[in-house]
């Protein structure tokens, strides 16, 4: 058996481990940089697709500029002030806006708020969009849910958002495609557990609604 | 022309006999996991098959500079650096894919298959032989995964590729894309072709 040198058994391996390392993280570290804003600007168009989406105005999908119109124009985000005077509070700062006031139509305004709770595997976070008076949906929209493809992620699908514009809780589940009277809502055949965390985050929704923007009305 | 039999060899091993999922019973955690909608399973694939050649290829570049105390190491670094260069591209240029298959990419990691091939093939290996290695290891697990979602989506949801196959008529079979349907249908997989395809060219052999 040969005996190797304290340089290859000992020094070698550590030097070579700390050259490879370097490397590799460097051109992970590059590739992330050279996308971080492509990142960003996805995230923004997200929130803001889900907020024109939960308020019911139509955007032309994949087409960030446009929807970065359609927002400027008709979005005015909130933040939370004591004072309760939005227009005080319309340029936004640091911190995540408290609630976003949107032009529905002409002289017609109403409200987005996010709000989250807990699904079957992780948490659910949602953007649900109000009338003037808070009572009535105009919309929702999903903006992270991890539930299981196929059953619960189908909260996701269209038709099951598409329900909720014009209804007013509190809400009770009926029988998936059966739903008609303005508090009855599909739940999901075979995602009951999902389909009760949404009941209840929908139900929650007009009083954290009513907290935030109460007081800004 | 040896060379040539060798990288063919290469190629069309993990396709049949010596197939990742099937024979080897390899990166089954993400077989069972991704299969229930065949959109999520062909980008998974993708990813995969994207790390399996190039790290194979990377590895077998500077295997003659690895030290062997070291290598699972360095194999582990360079199979989570190419994931992670997957990971960033979704998320910066298919986002609503990337926020579906959440975890899953970053899993592909510990994928058996990936790290099984560098041990077995890319050490030992040069790096042309170890990219096809490394392209037909992830195209043997990608078929696979493709076969099973296929019938996954189409038995549990009556849809192909998001796209209604079957009508009103059809009721769904919710276990089908549920956890358990991805056992029930790996096992019917493997035993059509080991019970079935494989026990013929054994025969044939003898």
């Amino acid at each position: 058996m040969k005996r190797e040198s304290l340089f290859m058994t000992r020094i070698y391996p550590v030097f070579f481990m700390v050259v490879v390392t370097v490397v590799f993280i460097s051109v992970v570290s590059g590739i992330y940089l050279s996308t971080k804003e492509r990142v960003l600007l996805n995230e923004s168009i997200f929130q803001k697709m889900a907020i024109l989406y939960a308020a019911g105005i139509d955007f032309p999908e994949g087409k960030p500029q446009e929807i970065q119109g359609i927002y400027e124009e008709k979005v005015m985000e909130v933040e939370a002030s004591a004072g309760g005077d939005s227009q005080s509070g319309a340029e936004a700062g640091d911190g995540e806006p408290a609630y976003y006031e949107v032009e529905l139509s002409a002289g017609e305004t109403g409200y987005v708020v996010f709000t989250s709770g807990a699904g079957l595997w992780g948490e659910i976070v949602a953007a649900f969009g109000f009338s003037r008076d808070l009572s009535t949906l105009t919309g929702i929209e999903f903006v992270e849910q991890n539930e299981t493809p196929g059953l619960g992620a189908r909260i996701t699908e269209t038709w099951f958002k598409e329900q909720f514009r014009g209804k007013q809780g509190p809400f009770v589940l009926v029988e998936e495609g059966t739903a008609d009277d303005a508090n009855e809502l599909d739940a999901i055949t075979g995602a009951t557990r999902t389909s009760n965390a949404v009941l209840k985050i929908a139900n929650e929704v007009f009083e954290v609604a009513e907290e935030k923007i109460g007081g800004g009305r | 022309m040896p060379a040539r039999g060798k990288a063919k060899k290469t190629f069309f091993e993990p396709m049949g006999k010596n197939n990742p999922v099937f024979a080897q019973i390899l990166g089954i955690c993400s077989t069972l996991a991704v299969t229930n909608k065949l959109e999520n399973t062909v980008i998974m694939s993708m990813g995969v098959l994207f790390t399996t050649s190039l790290s194979g290829f990377t590895i077998s570049l500077i295997r003659k500079l690895i030290p062997s105390r070291v290598r699972m190491m360095v194999e582990t670094l360079i199979i989570a650096s190419f994931v992670i260069i997957v990971d960033i591209i979704l998320r910066a240029y298919v986002p609503d894919i990337w926020k579906q298959l959440g975890p899953y990419v970053g899993l592909i990691i510990t994928n058996c298959i990936i790290m099984g091939r560098a041990e077995a093939f890319a050490l030992n290996n040069p790096p042309g032989l170890s990219l096809i290695d490394g392209i037909s290891s992830g195209l043997g697990y990608s078929y696979v995964l493709i076969v099973i979602a296929f019938f996954r989506e189409l038995l549990g949801t009556g849809e192909v590729w998001g796209i209604t196959v079957f009508g009103d008529w059809w009721t769904n079979w919710s276990i089908m894309i549920m956890p358990p349907g991805a056992f029930f249908m790996l096992a019917i997989f493997i035993w059509i072709v080991k019970g079935v395809l494989m026990r013929e060219s054994e025969e044939a052999a003898k």
